[in-house]
């Protein structure tokens, strides 16, 4: 196989392994909107903070892998939990732009609140799996890209078969559709909010601890909240199928953007590709691809 | 009611501004910039940490020259707003030098230094070109600059590479700011001297995904050797996304800012990064007189020695940051010895700085009204066996080709 | 008792439509106008107006922003770009050209301008959240461009050096020029915007706020609109862009991404939506903040912990304090300190009576 081809494929994987995992992280902006209609521009720094989490009981306190993560989950279930209930609650039915100040101003305090308790250098968070690649003919694949795209696809497929045929999850979809119908039919909107949050913390608490290993955990790792934003608007808000469709896009289009056009601009068009694709998608599908299309009613 | 409490609660903290005691007589006032909680937070947590502990330990010993030493320091998150106006604060408070932290805050203050006539230093980061003391009378870079970390960089990397860099491949890769741009002018131009390809791979800060960079350098580019200038997080994940792809860590070199406990810690350990090399500009781990006696003066203190001193790298940057600024001071007032010290009799004794090592963890900088740089020296330590090893001693490179350039960009 | 309405009777149009037809209104802005004119200036020191100018900065952002906020609804994170844009245009012309300060300053204010349109363009298809993602994607390309086109950049280190505006032959250099020279350029801002949103174009934007479609059907040319609200609220915006650059002598990128167009939403959300008194609360506010904390945990927290442990916790707690101002704004007022003030101004409106 061609040196040239071979670089082509290796970039393919990787953009396809890096896209799912952003689809991870995208998977709990999705859920939250999904639910509850809130923009949760702190998705970044949930990921931190979980990620802090488990990072800390497995250095300061000693714990095992599974405890540490088990501690983080619950951890960010109750955050989300007791978010929802102090701050959010309060903000249904305002504009758009109060709910993403809010998150921003979220986000702001778990900046600082992160180094603060956890301090500020950064940490390492090791996981049971080698550094030494996979091997695959030209390909070379690292163990944590594998598991962070198995746990992605695990769980949008979980997610998504929850939402489609649980009871909570349809009950959580009318409670999206319209608050006070579902009201009326019996359905207690208060509390499918919290388990939405509930939901965005467990997310995060897997995408901080699959990113924390990868990035190391540190104030930094909120930084791939920004990642979230071309995913999201790409596969539509709202749709899940989408977060991964979204993912895969932004991962291809960045490694392709790195690989191809870098050396003839002089570098750094990995970042911002994604958002010019966004753009040109959003003036043809301006809901994303899978998108729910918003009616306007005067 | 509310908005009684917040009125209420802003005018006492005024209010106990103006209640604190200003500056003491015949305390001489520095001031600090530091980024605790910025990008570069993972160095900024340790290094300023050293340089209060140096100045403390000064101070316990008397001071200089019979005057105390008060370092102000104030954080500005590596944003440049708050930076320029801890700036002015520092001016108010009297300082006689400032000890400037970032590279856009450098170029923000350069004017406003020179104007004040109070000198800055900008150790191993800012502008190369303010080497040149006579167009930059007032910025004093006092350690290698990227100019002369690019030229060690390929120094070393000629002499990895056995002796010559005919027809070789080397990769830099860099955080996509100006402070990693900086050398790649320098780096262009000994490729054409020594006949090696060189090709740049950009990281978009927050320089948290390289994978395609890296990718590109061990796969397709297959690069003999990297040179790397990433800071902040950055530098871990290089080592990490390195190692993933398979490319040696031996084959690579990292200039001073991505070369610490820190960084190594945060790419999971000394094991995982063995056989990575780093430039310092100062020297590292614990053996030097001055961290003895920084310990002895927590120990009389009763308090354990602080954690900070362990990532010796930064610390001892910290250390060495300090003691350099102090002994611009001691210049000072030995040349006016009463103590009324402006801006220009410390830039004046920056100087005449020479010979001043602390013990080796200083390098051997001579500090002239020319050469405000003292001469871009390092020093190469390796990751092996589970810490640093040092190997070689302080030295530099192709001193022709940065007068060249240095005499270029002061001409502009 | 001061506040009286009745009995300001008015004998032409031009004086019904003033600015300021009450009695009591005008006795506030000049009182006003003599604190920031002359007693500030005067009584304090260098390190305080420097603070001051960093206030005006702000304020001539927040209130191009409100613009294109509050009053047209169009979400922005992109307003930091257009501050880059403006501020290396104006370096560039002052390098380059040698052109006093006032082309300098038209002309970051039209480029800012012509590249805020620009950005503005999706505004005819998307809405909401993905057009506040679209403008952040503006924000992200402008910021690669400057950084990467050396010709606007001015070479590698992305950092022009600019030279002090001249007032005739005077250079503005010391901060208490520099404090008039900003606080004249508020001063306009503020009435260009008071008369802007008084005219027929700030009808038709907030009409595009309050119900776009509506507005189209009832003839106002959407499109137009939004652009022209784009285009103004980016002059005001590379108008900041050139002044900061004066302010500090050097223009550099760096110090306009993304987090200063947070800080701009910010100021407005707190200040007050929609409204040019909550702008300039607004920045006010924000940008003096970190200082306050500063001040205070440097009066205070040596009290209650370790200096090393001050100035760790110092930054952090200014990042809290930030966030947590914000929700509770949200949370508690959200029509912000400008619905303060209009309470507090409603009380002494009736004042001594009850109602």
């Amino acid at each position: 196989m061609s040196d040239a081809l071979g670089f082509f494929f290796l970039l393919m994987s990787n953009g396809v392994m890096i896209g799912l995992m952003y689809s991870l992280i995208a998977l709990g902006f999705v859920l939250v909107y999904k639910a509850t209609d809130a923009v949760n521009f702190a998705q970044g720094e949930f990921v931190m903070i979980a990620a802090l989490a488990v990072a800390l009981s497995m250095l300061a306190a000693g714990a095992p892998l599974w405890v540490a993560v088990l501690i983080g989950i619950a951890g960010m279930i109750a955050f989300g939990f007791a978010l929802e209930r102090v701050v959010l609650r309060k903000l249904i039915g305002r504009p758009v732009i109060a709910v993403v100040m809010a998150t921003i101003g979220l986000a702001a305090i778990l900046r600082g609140v992160g180094p603060t308790f956890f301090g500020a250098g950064t940490k390492n968070l090791p996981l049971p799996i080698s550094d030494e690649p996979f091997i695959l003919g030209p390909l070379f694949i690292p163990p944590i890209q594998v598991l962070g795209a198995a746990v992605s696809v695990l769980f949008i497929g979980a997610f998504g078969w929850f939402f489609l045929k649980s009871r909570k999850g349809i009950a959580m979809r009318a409670v999206a559709d319209n608050q006070q119908v579902a009201m009326a039919m019996g359905i207690n909107v208060q509390r499918y909010f919290g388990l939405a949050w509930a939901m965005t913390g467990i997310v995060s608490a897997l995408g901080g601890i699959i990113w924390g290993n990868m990035l190391g955990v540190d104030v930094n790792l909120s930084l791939v909240g920004f990642k979230v934003f071309p995913v999201v608007i790409l596969g539509g808000l709202d749709s899940i199928p989408g977060a991964i469709v979204g993912g895969l896009i932004v991962g291809l289009v960045e490694n392709v953007a790195a690989g191809y056009v870098d050396p003839y601009v002089g570098g750094g068009t990995k970042d911002f590709a994604p958002y010019v694709l966004m753009i040109l998608a959003l003036m043809i599908r301006p809901y994303g691809i899978f998108g729910k299309r918003i009616i306007e009613r005067i | 009611m509310r908005l009684r409490l917040i009125v209420l609660l802003v005018l006492i903290g005024l209010a106990g501004v103006h209640a604190a005691p200003a500056a003491a007589n015949h305390e001489i006032v520095i001031g600090m910039q530091c980024d605790r909680t910025g990008a570069t937070q993972i160095v900024g947590t340790i290094l300023c940490p050293g340089k209060h502990d140096y100045i403390a330990l000064v101070n316990s010993k008397g001071g200089v020259e019979g005057h105390k030493i008060k370092a102000l320091e104030v954080d500005h998150e590596y944003k440049v707003p708050p930076g320029v106006e801890s700036y002015e604060r520092h001016k108010k408070e009297g300082a006689v030098s400032i000890d400037v932290y970032g590279t856009p805050h450098i170029y923000a203050l350069a004017a406003k230094l020179t104007e004040d006539r109070i000198p800055g230093t900008s150790p191993g980061f800012g502008s190369a070109a303010a080497a040149d003391g006579i167009r930059y009378p007032y910025i004093f870079p006092i350690a290698a600059t990227y100019w002369s970390q690019g030229t060690a960089a390929v120094d070393f990397a000629k002499k990895q590479l056995g002796g010559s860099l005919k027809g070789k491949k080397i990769a830099y890769i860099f955080y996509d700011n100006p402070a990693g741009r900086e050398p790649i002018e320098v780096l262009e131009d000994l490729a054409t001297l020594e006949g090696f390809t060189l090709r740049t791979f950009a990281v978009p800060p927050p320089g948290v995904e390289m994978g395609a960079q890296v990718l590109d350098i061990a796969q397709r580019f297959r690069a003999d050797y990297v040179i790397a200038h990433l800071f902040g997080g950055a530098p871990a994940v290089s080592i990490k996304e390195l190692k993933r792809v398979g490319y040696p860590l031996r084959k690579v070199i990292a200039f001073v800012w991505g070369s610490a406990e820190a960084n190594i810690e945060a790419a999971g350990g000394f094991a995982v990064a063995e056989g990575y090399y780093t430039m310092q500009f100062a020297g590292v781990g614990q053996d030097y007189p001055v961290l003895k006696e920084i310990r002895e003066m927590y120990k009389k203190q009763g308090k354990p020695a602080p954690k900070e001193m362990a990532s010796t790298v930064f610390y001892n940057r910290g250390v060495l940051i300090a003691a350099i600024h102090v002994e611009a001071i001691r210049n000072a007032l030995k040349a006016k010895p009463d103590g009324k010290i402006t801006g220009v009799d410390v830039k004046a004794g920056f100087e005449k700085i020479s010979n001043f090592t602390l013990g080796g963890l200083v390098p051997p900088l001579k500090i002239t009204p020319n050469d405000h740089e003292g001469g871009g020296l390092v020093q190469i330590w390796q990751v092996k066996g589970g810490k640093f090893e040092k190997t070689t001693d302080w030295f530099s490179a192709y001193p022709d080709v940065l007068a060249k350039h240095i005499k270029a960009a002061g001409s502009k | 008792m001061f506040h009286r309405e009745c009995g300001v009777l008015k004998t032409s149009y031009e004086a019904d439509m003033a600015l300021y037809p009450l009695p009591i209104a005008r006795w506030t802005v000049g009182a006003l106008a003599v604190l920031f004119f002359v007693v500030l200036p005067l009584t304090l020191h260098e390190y305080y107006l420097s603070i001051g100018n960093l206030v005006w900065i702000a304020v001539i952002g927040a209130l191009g922003l409100n613009i294109l906020v509050g009053y047209t609804g169009q979400v922005s994170i992109g307003h930091g770009a257009f501050m880059s844009v403006g501020a290396y245009t104006a370096a560039n012309l002052a390098t380059r050209l040698d052109s006093p300060w006032p082309v300098n300053i038209l002309a970051g204010g039209l480029m800012a301008a012509a590249v805020g349109a620009i950005v503005g363009i999706p505004s005819l298809r998307i809405k909401g959240l993905y057009l506040a993602i679209a403008t952040l994607a503006g924000q992200l390309i402008i910021e690669w461009i400057i950084n990467h086109v050396t010709f606007i950049s001015g070479g590698v280190q992305a950092s022009i050096e600019v030279p002090r505006p001249r007032l005739g032959t005077i250079p503005l250099a010391s901060q208490r020029q520099l404090y008039f020279f900003l606080l004249a350029f508020v001063v306009l801002a503020i009435i260009a915007t008071l008369n802007l949103v008084r005219s027929r174009v700030g009808r038709a934007f907030i009409a595009i706020r309050d119900q776009d479609i509506a507005a189209e059907i009832i003839g106002i040319d959407i499109f137009r609109y939004k652009l022209l609200a784009f285009a103004i609220s980016s002059f005001y915006a590379g108008v900041t862009g050139v002044l900061y650059t004066y302010f500090l002598g050097i223009a550099n990128y760096e110090q306009f991404q993304i987090n200063v167009s947070i800080d701009y939403l910010a100021m407005i959300i707190v200040g007050g939506l929609g409204s040019i008194l909550g702008s300039v609360l607004g920045a006010m506010f924000i940008t003096l903040l970190p200082i306050v904390i500063r001040l205070s945990m440097e009066a205070f927290g040596g009290m209650f912990l370790e200096p090393q442990t001050v100035m760790n916790l110092i930054p952090n707690l200014r990042l809290m304090m930030f966030g947590a101002l914000i929700i509770f704004f949200l949370v508690v007022e959200p029509e912000g300190l400008n619905r303060l003030w209009r309470n507090i101004r409603n009380y002494f409106r009736i004042w001594p009576f009850a109602y």
